[in-house]
């Protein structure tokens, strides 16, 4: 009872809660997956591949749609450099999953499907509701947008286009990743490391400003990894080799090192490749996700005795789909040694167009370059909030390797990195950012409304999403 | 059922049952189905659960009240700045004062429908969102054309550029890191038309590259300029002023030679890193010797008796320190009636101070260069003949005799403006004037003590026999300071009768003498007059 009454003025929360949900969206494409969901929610509703399945002229979408098919292709939307590539493709799977996805549709009820009705014997089903409503699938939802720093003025009145044209949003914002994922942090200013799929990328945000003279991207990410574990594979004795699961019929359990005992499978027709280097991807995925870790001791890897130690370090065994299976020892720190000395780097495997990287591409180089395109008396304080995110980012010890790094380059600063604890966050920090200012009440000032886009057309959005 | 228990397990009934069952019975009616069952499977010694395990339940639907009915509601921003073209829909609790009868509350989903279409009551405009409140802008200075032209004319920047910058600082909120991160200003072409612009027709523009002092000069250059324009700057508040002052005396050169240093600062290796910490540490150390250092050499100055002057006698250095050591001086003087000098003294001539001062009366041939010195020397000396009279460490305020509750230390600065007590005022305050005190505490009655043992044996008895005989106790029962005053005099009346007694006794001794010879008896009584003279005296003081 007593819980009921107004609590006494001096009792009263003095912060104001700052949320005010108006059923907001967020998307936010990135080149591995693109993440969707609803403003205020702490994880996507909905995340698929932005690889997306080609078959018969037809575009499909979703994880599970990739299977083995005769004439199946996977591509991908976006480009290397997380912008957009495809934008028709585009439109359609941020449509599959902003409505298909995210707001299914209902069944008619039976008083309206006209089944019951029995009166006339047609079966005629009055269709003007339905139809009315598939028009305007997002007309009450506000969609936010993320993009990366260096996306094109271009690229992103194509986006606001998309919005507003195909979907007939009331409002539409735009968003940069590291704005987001430094807001998912809980902070205003921060120097954001992104270690994404395709690229990493540095950015220093200030009060909620990206500062663009700061941003540095290099390709040392996911895929750049997944290169240096090719190479790996390729230079190891024996070589190792990459069979995806969907090629495996059968297999019998071998000892360590020893060649494959597997059946493969048999299609009556053939796998496009780029089904079977998606395929690859997961597997080598898997390989980051268990064995691949970064050395965290004092210096580099490349240290006579921190090598030798690394060698005495126990190893992990990784078993292939094909039932082959090896202790890694040192490589697995080796591997992702690249990314902060490029010396270490294994040369990029043949054909396959992962890019080899500079010395100003690691990411000590990166952070550096950052730093110095913005203000001396805002360094201090961007490296005492140094936020981590994206989920290359995961491997094992990166943040303790970062925090080395940065002592080292940095040595009378106080530097001090924030990493959600949780996968999720760390993998979808920029979606969360996104979440939570779409979520606020203060922030509904901000959106680009559908009045202001047919007044001043697709560009509002350079002038207002800075 | 407890009753089939027991017969099961063979155990006799037992008596006092009756009465327990009375207490237990309360809680029994509570329990309901197998709960109730349960309970009763012990009988007398009821089991141990806890009927509170159902209060979660219980309340839920004790409680129950209609379910908290929410709307979609459409609220608009009025910080948007659109005249609510942009309507967004929020959950909200439904107003109470809405009774909705069940049927309405089915129409609550197709009441947003009704709306859209033009329904009936939901016309009214939307509510303003509760946080548009919080949308604050900064106010960046405005200018007409005039003023631009009469003020803010500069060679480096053009008005263009101007109202360049001072947009930027507009939209970005005055976050200097960010306006520069996004400055890029690219000068308009030829100027067509009013201008005559046709000698840089040639020129292509070429963004010039500010730097961050650039900008934040002009700007506040550009506010403090306004700010005067629209009020001048005798007429602004404190802070008005205090930003006026501040915006004014920005210097970029300053600022630039800062953030230089505070580069290098950052570029420090991680050895000079540890170095530079090191030598922190030593500072700090010696600092903290220091310290301890000059406080040894305090207290051995003090030990040796040399005067206090921690103070520094740079006060007396301007003409109005001067005045303030005059003062002083001639207080002190007065205070020693001596013959007042404040006629003489009057004047500005610093020399007569120390002359006034009992000082070196030499010093009044000096030059008038030497003047400074020769006053110091003066304090100085003052000083140190102040504290040797006075036996404290003294400043010169303290030499002026003050009252033992003044003795304590004060600030040099306050014991300067002291402000002179009159006659009345000291004695209301009991502020006295000695010539010589001796240090620490002493009791009143100490003094009187003091007297008597000057005296010898003989003389001590008869004072104390006189005192008797006046009914004054030898010892004072409340020595206060104007009891004690009085009975010294007392007490030197009562020593010159036992003196002259002394005499007269020698005197009438002499007389006997003299009659034993041939003799006169003049003298004899001459001395009893006298002798009756002062004890009267001593009796009336008594009185009073």
């Amino acid at each position: 009872m007593a819980q009921q009454q107004p609590l006494p003025s001096s009792a009263q929360p003095t912060d104001v809660y700052g949320g005010d949900e108006v059923s907001a969206l967020v998307l936010d494409p990135g080149y591995f997956s693109t993440r969707a969901g609803f403003a205020g929610e702490d994880v996507p509703k909905q995340v698929i591949p932005s690889f997306y399945g080609h078959i018969d002229g037809r575009d499909i979408f979703g994880d599970e749609v990739i299977l083995p098919r005769a004439g199946f292709e996977v591509r991908n939307y976006m480009n290397r450099d997380s912008v957009v590539e495809d934008w028709d493709v585009a439109a359609k799977a941020w449509e599959h999953l902003l409505v298909k996805r995210l707001q299914p549709e209902r069944p008619t009820p039976p008083s309206k499907n006209g089944l019951n009705d029995g009166g006339d014997g047609d079966g005629d089903v009055v269709m003007d509701e339905s139809l009315e409503e598939t028009e305007k699938p997002l007309a009450e939802n506000p969609v936010l947008v993320t993009e990366a720093p260096w996306n094109t003025p271009k690229a992103r009145e194509k986006a606001v286009e998309i919005v507003m044209e195909n979907w007939a949003c009331p409002a539409f914002w735009l968003s940069r990743t590291p704005v987001l994922a430094a807001f998912a942090a809980g902070k205003a200013t921060a120097l954001v490391v992104d270690v994404g799929g395709a690229n990493t990328s540095v950015t220093a945000v200030h009060d909620g400003m990206m500062l663009k003279r700061s941003v540095q991207k290099s390709p040392v990410g996911g895929l750049w990894l997944s290169g240096q574990i090719r190479s790996m594979f390729d230079a190891s004795e024996p070589k190792v080799n990459v069979v995806p699961s969907f090629m495996v019929e059968n297999k019998r359990p071998v000892e360590a090192g020893a060649p494959a005992d597997y059946r493969p499978k048999k299609f009556g027709f053939d796998i496009a490749p780029s089904f079977r280097a998606f395929e690859e991807e997961r597997v080598l995925t898997e390989f980051k996700e268990s064995v691949v870790e970064v050395w965290r001791g004092q210096g580099k890897l490349a240290a006579p005795q921190n090598e030798d130690f690394a060698r005495s370090q126990p190893g992990r065994v990784f078993e292939m789909p094909d039932g082959s299976n090896q202790m890694w020892r040192e490589q697995r720190f080796k591997v992702s040694e690249g990314m902060w000395d490029e010396t270490a780097a294994y040369p990029a495997p043949a054909g396959l167009d992962v890019p080899q990287i500079s010395k100003g591409q690691t990411i000590p180089a990166l952070i550096k370059a950052c730093l110095d395109g913005v203000d001396v008396d805002l360094r201090p304080n961007l490296l005492a909030n140094v936020v981590v995110t994206g989920s290359t980012s995961l491997l094992n010890g990166f943040n303790d390797r970062l925090n080395n790094e940065l002592m080292m380059l940095y040595p009378g600063v106080r530097v001090k990195i924030h990493a959600a604890g949780l996968s999720t966050e760390r993998r979808f920090g920029a979606w969360i950012g996104g979440s939570i200012l779409a979520s606020l009440g203060t922030f509904h000032q901000m959106w680009i409304s559908r009045k202001e886009y047919e007044e001043h057309g697709p560009n509002i959005v350079e002038k207002r999403c800075k | 059922m407890s009753l089939d228990v027991r017969e099961v397990l063979n155990i006799p009934d037992s008596g006092p049952r009756p009465a327990k069952k009375q207490k237990t019975a309360a809680p029994r009616t509570n329990l309901k189905g197998l709960a109730r069952e349960v309970q009763s499977l012990g009988g007398d010694n009821p089991i141990a659960i806890v009927p509170e395990v159902s209060v979660f339940k219980k309340r839920r639907f004790g409680s129950r009240k209609p379910a908290a009915k929410w709307e979609l509601r459409r609220f608009t921003n009025s910080a948007r700045g659109d005249s609510g073209a942009l309507v967004l829909q929020h959950w909200r609790r439904m107003h109470e004062d809405v009774s909705h009868s069940e049927d309405q509350m089915q129409d609550v989903l197709s009441q947003a429908d009704q709306s859209a279409e033009g329904g009936q009551e939901k016309i009214e405009a939307p509510e303003d969102s509760t946080f548009a409140k919080f949308n604050v802008q900064v106010v960046v200075p405005q200018y007409s054309e005039d003023q631009y032209n009469s003020n803010l004319q500069n060679d480096d920047w053009t008005k263009d550029e101007t109202d360049y910058l001072l947009e930027m600082v507009k939209e970005l909120d005055l976050r200097w890191p960010v306006i520069w991160d996004r400055y890029e200003y690219l000068p308009k072409g030829p100027p067509a038309g009013d201008l005559d612009g046709a000698d840089n027709t040639a020129v292509i523009p070429v963004p010039k590259s500010r730097t961050m002092e650039d900008l934040k000069a002009r700007y506040y250059e550009v506010a403090a300029k306004m700010m005067a324009v629209q009020k001048p700057a005798q007429y602004m508040t404190k802070p008005e002023f205090d930003l006026y002052e501040m915006m004014a005396n920005f210097d970029a050169d300053e600022e630039r030679k800062r953030k230089e240093f505070a580069i290098n600062t950052m570029g420090r290796s991680k050895d000079e890193a540890r170095e530079e910490e090191s030598l922190l540490l030593e500072i700090k150390r010696i600092l903290a010797r220091t310290e301890r250092f000059t406080e040894e050499r305090r207290e051995l100055y003090q030990r040796l008796d040399y005067p206090h002057t921690d103070q520094d006698i740079s006060i007396y250095k301007s003409s109005q320190g001067l005045q303030t050591l005059l003062q002083t001086l001639m207080n002190v003087d007065k205070s020693k009636k001596r013959k007042s000098l404040a006629e003489g003294v009057a004047g500005p001539t610093p020399t007569s101070a120390g002359f006034a001062a009992g000082q070196a009366p030499h010093q009044s041939s000096d030059g008038p260069g030497n003047r400074r010195e020769s006053i110091a020397a003066s304090a100085t000396g003052h000083l140190r003949r102040d504290s040797l009279v006075s036996a404290t460490p003294a400043t010169p305020a303290d030499a002026t005799p003050t009252s033992a509750a003044d003795k304590k230390k004060k600030g040099n600065a306050a014991q300067f403006e002291r402000r002179k007590l009159s006659e009345q005022e000291e004695t209301i305050y009991g502020v006295s004037h000695h010539d010589r005190l001796t240090s620490g505490p002493t009791f009143r009655y100490e003094k009187i003590n003091k007297l008597y043992s000057h005296k010898s044996g003989q003389q001590q008895l008869r004072i104390t026999n006189l005192l008797t005989e006046l009914d004054v106790p030898s010892r004072l029962i409340m020595p206060t300071a104007a009891v004690t005053s009085q009975f010294e005099l007392l007490w030197a009346a009562v020593t010159t009768l036992v003196d002259l007694r002394k005499v007269s006794d020698k005197v009438d001794a002499e007389i006997k003498l003299e009659e034993a010879l041939p003799g006169s008896s003049g003298a004899h009584k001459r001395s009893a007059s006298v002798m009756s003279a002062t004890s009267d005296k001593s009796s009336k003081r008594q009185k009073k």
